[in-house]
Order: C-alpha cells, then structure tokens, then sequence
C-alpha cells in the first residue's frame, strides 16, 4: 500500500483492543501483517482458520472499531520518535530464544540493540518489598555477573529487579542488561526508575510485548514474565514472599526449562520465605556468581582473591554489637541482648552506621555488605 | 423607668463587659432587645419573661426595651438572661437602683426561674472589673478564681432579688468538701520494656520538643503518649489561670476547685474538623482543641489519617504558640502553647520488621506523603516504637515510676530556662553554638551523619538541640554535649521509609 513496511502492520495490530497473544499468533501466521491488519479493520475477508477467530462474539466489531482508531502510519510514527524497533517472529532480527517457545510474542517492541545480546543470559528476580540485604545481594549478583559477561535479564520493577539492574549497569564495560516490562516502551515504570530505563536502552535492550503508549495494566505482568523465563538460561530468585508474582516467574522458567536458582534467607524474613521453600524443594542455591556460573556451565575458578573492605573493623562493643545482628533488629532489642545500656548501644550503632557496618530504616537496624 | 445593669459576653476566651440598659415606658406592651444579641441571646425574650412571672412578679404590661451596649458588638449566648431579668425589675421599680449597683450579673434562666450556668463564667466575671459578681451556684469557684471581689451565688431569680432588696441574705451554699477529682494520670511504671519510647518521653518533657511515635499497631503509642501529662510540672500561675479560662469559654467540665493546675492532654479523633482543632466555630469563636492543650498536651493518634488541611492548620499555631481566628464580623486571638505528641503507622498496614510489609509501593508513599514535609519538620523526636517482646511483657520489671522521671525533668527544665530563658526545643539555631557547644567527638559523629547525607541542615538543629536536652537530663552532664548524647538524639530521628530515604531527616 502506501510504503509503509510490515512492522508498522504488526505494530498496529498488537494495540487492537481483545487482542490476545494467541490470536496474534494466528493472524501472523497465515498472512503478511499488512493482510492481517487488512483484515482485522473488516477491508478484507477473512477465510481460513482466521476466520474461525471472528465466530467469538462481537470480535470482529471491536477490531474494526480499534482498527480506525490505531492507523499503522501513526503507530509507526511513535514507534520511530521513540527509537522503538519492532520485531516480527519469523523475521529476521527476532531474538533466537524465543524462536521455539510455547507461547511465542508474535510481535516484540525493543530499545537497544538486539545484537548487543550475545553472551550467556542469567535473570535475576525477586520481591518489589525486598529488605536492605536483599537489595544488596541483587545488586552484587547484577555487578559480577555483568562483570564477567553474563546479561542481566530481569524486570524493571522496584526492589530486586531495580537493584539487578543497577548493579549490572554500575560495571562500566560490563554485559549490557535485559530489561523485559510489561507496558509500552514510552511508559516508564515505575516512574523513579527512569534513569535505569533509559540506561538500560542505551546500554542493553529494553523488551515489551505492548506497543508505546501502553498503560503497566496488571494482567500485563504475568505475561511479561513468560517472556522474561524465556529469555533467561538459569533464573536466580533472591527474594520471594510466599506467593507473588517472582514465583510465576518461576513456574514459566519450569516449564521452559530453565534451571531455577534460589539465594536462602532468614527463617522469621517473610521476604525470604518464598525462596525458602524453592530451596527446600531442591533448587540449587546462589550465594553468589560464582553458583550461577555453575548454573549456566561455566568456568568457575575465582577470580582473584577476598576484594579488599575499606571500612574499618569495629572493636570493643561494636565488634560485639554487629556479631550479634543476625537478623534486623530494634535498638531496644539489640540493647536487651547485649546487656549495654541504651546511651552505649545507641553509640555502638552511630559508629558502626557512619563506617558503614549497618544501615537503619524504620527504627530496624540491618547489617550491608559492601556495598553500598 | 430606666435600668442599667453590668453583665459581660464571651468572644474566643475574652470577657467583655455588657451593659444590659432596660426602658419601660407607658404604651403597647411589647418586649424588644436590641444591640446585636444572637439566635440564643434573642430567644431571652421567652426565657426572662417565663422566669419573672414564674418568680412571683409582674410583667410589666408596658413596652419593654432592652439595649445590649455596646451595641456594635455581638452578644451570644444566654449568660445575658439574668441581667435582664434584674433589669426590667429595676425599671418597673420593684428593686431600687442603688440596690444593683456594685453588681455584675451573669447566668442563665430557666423558665421556672432557676439559675444555670453558662459556659465563660471566668472570663467573663474578669470582664465585669471591680464589681460583685452574681453567679449561678455551680459557677461560684469558677467565679471565684478570677474575681477579686466577694462572688455572690443564687439558686434561683428569687433568691438574687430578695438578697438585693435586703429581705433574704444571700444564700450561702455549705462548702462542699474539695475532692482532689484530677483525673488520675496514668503512670509510667505501667509500661514494659520501650526503654528507647519512654527515654523520648522524658526528653520531650523536659526539653519542650514535639514527638511523634512511628510504630506498629499494638506496639504501645497511644498508652506512652497518654503518660506525657504525668511528665510535666505543674502549670505555672499564669498559665493555670489562663488554661482555666479557655475550659471556661469552651464550655468544658473544669476540676472541682475550677483552677486547672495540672497540663491538660487533650486527644481528638482523626476525623476532627479543622474547627473543631483550631478554634473559631461558634458565634462567641469558641476554642479548639489547640487551645485547650495549652499549657498540656496535645495527642494527635494516627497522623496519617487527619485530613491534610488539618494538620495543615496546625503549623502556624506551632510557630507562634498562639492562634488567630478571623470571621468576617470578629476575629479573636486564642493561646494555643502545646507540647505535640503524634503517633503514626509507618505505613497503611502498621508494617514491622523489613520485608514484613503488605503495603504495595503506591499506598505507602501516599501515606507517608500526607506527613512528610513543613509538619514532620517540627517533630524534633521521631521516635520508633516497636512490639515489645514476648520476655519483656512477661517478666519483663516495670520501670521508673513517674514522679522520678519527673522530678529529673522539672530539674532539667530549671536548668534550660536560667540558661536561655526557655525551653531547649526554642533555642534558636545562631545560639546553638554558644549555648549547646559540641565535644570534638560528638562534632565528628555529626560530621560524618551529614556527609553521608542522613541528615540535613534543619535536622542537624534539631538533633543538637534534643542532644542539649539529653546532656542536661544526664547527672553527669555540662555546659558542653558530648558524643553520647549525639548519639543517643540520633536514635530520636527514625527514616520513616526507604522511599523517603534522605527526603526527610
């Protein structure tokens, strides 16, 4: 028709209201996608298979009235001013691992290069209410990985997934990252992690499913997470509650069968419960990269010796206190168990937060790495 | 066939005087108030005449007209009523003039005669001056706080006229007993554990720092927070009697011996309007729960959940210890000087320990969004209040009773005041540095809180000041604040969250 080429098609035909993966699937399969859309907007008639997709009610008016409002030249128009590629299954360009899965994006929309993903894929994931060692161990595991050419793939979201992300992207030539989220490329979310978003464009690929403009709507997130399993080659969970939408994740990593790798936390952490089950259920355990290189079949001599801690060593009642912080604690606790009064307890956290030894949110003391 | 009669209305917690000026003249009968009198202070037409003839006297069956001067201002409510009633009996001659001079009358009638009273009997009797005042008997201590003049009390019209016209004296109800009735205080003794909680309240008594409880449900705010009145020393004099006259003019239930000595704690629901807290909702701009906290406590449960206009509202009051009420027909200043006691939720589900929370990252911040900023500012202390543990409930020994925290808080209230000649939390911050001088230690741990940007420019007074207060609490302490201390006010300053991490300190 008027030059527009077939992405544009199929970048107006995955905005079409009720349209599903499957049925995107369908219509991509048995036509070209200028056809497809054709079709879907009622110019054309569908015959086939196809059109066994227009006996579910009203479908076929519903299309045709979304098809008006979403011309391919102006979806194409946004996709361009937001440096938006769209790939199309069975194209070339199309990220080989999704190739064969189950339940295959027939239409992708990325930012970056997909050719920039070509080393070894670890996702890491894990609860948005992560604790402060939580967020320090995605951060950790993100930082060495990436270190030493492993990709990042995870999902953008507050808690684990961000701290992933920013550790991957805090070594400076380390493997770019992969960022799967559930809205449309233009819509940051949530909106503090703008800077990571774009970060991850520039340095690695950001994928959704959702053409731009697409608001994060809640079923969009299980959906993304299949495509993050399948992209991923072992899944390292580092803190999941109980239920939630980490564990998704991982039954769509089991049924791809991608290994799943859990890093283990305290009894009584509820945001450590999740993983505590997956490990006792026999997932292999992260305590660091290193597992995860094991996981994925690498080389796994380490590298180098202990890294260097610059933070002084505590002595006297601060070496006392800080063996003692097993888990988060409250001042008064940490009082009762040390037998210090308040005044020297309150002087043992001061010192050991201003070295860095311990961090204090809400009135709970937690000890950090390195980190930082 | 003229009267003038002395009598006073209420506007915020002033009195001011009244002259209720009667004329009977020979024509149709009729009965008119003029100068302004309000919906209650009009209806005193029906009430003094019901209470003059249900008295045993005549109406005069004559125009009656009943002046209310000054009459640009406003009169509310029924405290006029007996003024009136005197009047007319004045001007129909059956009480001679000489007899009401020297007199100041207030109360209300019943229509069978009786008197009752009304509320702002004591500023309102400041308001007669150098007059006796004539009160309804459950008002005479009232009364008899302010006045300097002999109070005279009655049961009933009756009573008063016959006692001014010389044939009854005037009644003498016996002295009741003064029953001690101060509310009993909860005691400090009765909370486990919390050493951090009930340090906080011991600084906040004696340095006149706000607080605010950050903590789970069921960890204990609301029982700390209602221990702080048993914290602070008696009201001084003035204070004391300028509390009682804002009870007064509120209308609410005084002790037995009228004078309140004691810091009031006043504690309204969350839901409470902006009026309601601030004063100014009646005709008579009646206080609000700020005012009536002067000199106390005010308890504001839940935070979180008061309507941001107000918690708005309370920030100029705080500021200047006063409240100014303007209506478009009066404006009153009410005293408004409170110690602020607040608790609050760290988030919508009462949270815990890290990674316990339900709350998803939107609900949480809208939450702490309502408390952060200008108002969160003016807690010095935001203290962390936690569940205690299972051994410190059980088994755990009560800790110091509290007349021995108070008692080491009025020493280190008179220690604040001959240094700065206030409280610790008004020390303005260009003398912080000659009245609160730092050890290098505690200059070092400060330092280091504000390079690593846990603390900002505002909070760094903040905690100074609260580590000048520990160090006066402290046996050992002196003129300089040591390293301890420091550390001990560091404690005071909860991050509420980690989304709000550096955004409030």
């Amino acid at each position: 028709m008027n030059g527009l080429p077939d992405q544009a098609y199929a970048a107006a035909l995955a905005g079409l209201d009720r349209m599903t993966v499957a049925r995107l699937g369908v219509l991509l399969a048995h036509l070209t996608p200028a056809e497809a859309y054709a079709v879907a907007a009622g110019q054309m008639r569908p015959c086939g298979l196809v059109a066994r997709l227009f006996d579910a009610d009203g479908l076929a008016a519903a299309w045709r009235a979304s098809a008006a409002q979403r011309a391919p030249s102006r979806i194409w128009q946004q996709c361009c001013d937001h440096d938006i590629t769209v790939l199309i299954r069975g194209y070339p360009g199309y990220p080989a691992p999704l190739v064969e899965d189950p339940m295959p994006a027939a239409v992708l929309f990325v930012r970056g290069d997909v050719d920039r993903i070509v080393g070894r894929r670890a996702g890491i994931i894990g609860t948005r209410n992560a604790t402060g060692s939580g967020r320090e161990t995605a951060t950790t595991l993100g930082r060495d990985l990436s270190a030493v050419g492993v990709h990042v793939v995870s999902g953008l979201a507050r808690g684990i997934d961000g701290c992933a992300h920013r550790g991957a992207l805090s070594v400076s030539d380390g493997a770019g990252p992969v960022a799967v989220v559930a809205s449309g490329l233009d819509v940051v979310y949530p909106r503090e992690h703008a800077r990571l978003w774009q970060e991850v464009a520039e340095r690695g690929l950001l994928v959704s499913e959702a053409p731009p403009g697409t608001p994060p709507e809640a079923y969009r997130f299980p959906l993304r997470n299949r495509i993050l399993a399948a992209f991923s080659e072992v899944l390292v969970v580092v803190e999941s509650r109980a239920s939630g939408g980490s564990l998704i994740t991982v039954n769509e990593a089991r049924e791809r069968e991608v290994l799943v790798m859990a890093v283990p936390g305290a009894l009584r952490n509820r945001a450590a419960e999740g993983t505590n089950a997956l490990v006792r259920d026999g997932c292999p355990v992260v305590m660091d990269a290193t597992d995860v290189l094991v996981g994925l079949g690498l080389d796994t001599r380490r590298a180098g010796g202990v890294a260097y801690d610059p933070r002084p060593q505590p002595r006297g009642h601060d070496a006392q206190l800080l063996e003692l912080l097993g888990e988060p604690s409250t001042l008064d606790q940490l009082a009762l168990i040390s037998g210090m009064t308040l005044v020297e307890s309150a002087m043992a956290v001061a010192r050991l937060e201003s070295a860095g030894w311990l961090q204090q949110v809400n009135g709970w003391f937690e000890r950090v790495g390195r980190v930082r | 066939m003229l009267a003038a009669i002395s009598s006073a209305t209420l506007l915020g917690v002033e009195g001011h005087r009244v002259v209720v000026e009667v004329h009977v003249s020979s024509a149709l009968p009729s009965f008119t108030i003029v100068g302004l009198p309000d919906e209650v202070c009009r209806e005193a037409r029906d009430r003094v005449r019901a209470a003059v003839l249900s008295s045993g006297f005549s109406w005069p069956s004559k125009r009656v007209t009943i002046n209310l001067a000054p009459s640009s201002e406003r009169k509310v409510g029924a405290g006029l009523d007996l003024a009136m009633a005197v009047g007319i009996l004045v001007a129909d001659d059956i009480i001679s003039a000489e007899a009401v001079a020297g007199f100041g009358f207030v109360g209300e009638l019943g229509l069978d005669g009786s008197l009752r009273p009304v509320a702002g009997i004591a500023p309102m009797v400041a308001a007669l001056g150098a007059v006796h005042p004539v009160v309804p008997v459950a008002s005479r201590h009232e009364a008899e706080v302010i006045s300097e003049q002999r109070v005279f009390v009655g049961r009933t019209l009756r009573d008063v006229v016959d006692a001014l016209k010389g044939d009854a004296p005037w009644p003498t109800p016996p002295v009741e007993a003064v029953v001690d009735d101060t509310v009993m205080v909860p005691d400090l003794a009765d909370v486990r554990g919390q050493p951090l909680a009930r340090q906080a309240l011991e600084v906040a008594a004696a340095g006149g720092h706000h607080v605010l409880f950050v903590g789970p449900p069921g960890s204990g705010k609301t029982m700390l927070a209602q221990r702080m009145p048993g914290l602070l020393p008696p009201l001084a004099p003035q204070v004391s009697l300028v509390a009682t006259m804002v009870h007064s003019a509120a209308g609410v239930r005084l002790p037995a011996a009228a004078l309140i000595t004691r810091a009031p704690f006043r504690a309204p629901h969350h839901t409470s309007s902006i009026v309601a807290l601030v004063g100014g909702g009646t005709a008579s701009l009646r206080p609000g729960e700020i005012s009536l906290a002067h000199g106390g406590v005010l308890f504001l449960d839940e935070l979180g959940e008061f309507s941001p206009a107000v918690l708005d509202g309370l920030r100029q009051p705080l500021e200047e210890g006063v409240v100014r009420v303007a209506r478009a027909r009066a404006s009153a200043t009410l005293p408004a000087q409170f110690l602020l006691v607040a608790a609050t939720n760290p988030c919508p589900c009462g949270g815990g320990a890290p990674g316990s929370c339900e709350c998803d990252d939107g609900a949480r911040a809208r939450y702490l969004r309502r408390l952060s900023g200008p108002l969160l500012d003016r807690f010095d202390l935001r203290v962390p209040v936690h569940r205690p543990e299972v051994d410190e409930l059980l088994v755990g020994h009560s800790g110091e009773p509290s007349a021995v925290v108070a008692a080491r808080v009025a020493l280190a209230r008179d220690v604040a005041i001959q240094r700065s000649g206030s409280l610790n939390a008004a020390i303005p911050a260009s003398l912080l540095d000659s009245l609160a001088p730092l050890d290098p230690a505690a200059q070092r741990l400060l330092r280091c809180e504000l390079e690593h940007d846990r603390l900002t420019g505002r909070g760094y007074h903040r905690v100074r000041r609260v580590a000048r207060t520990l160090a006066d609490l402290d046996p050992a302490g002196d003129e300089v604040v040591r390293e301890q201390h420091v550390a001990m006010a560091l404690q005071f300053r909860v991050r509420l969250s980690p989304l709000l991490r550096g955004r409030v300190a």
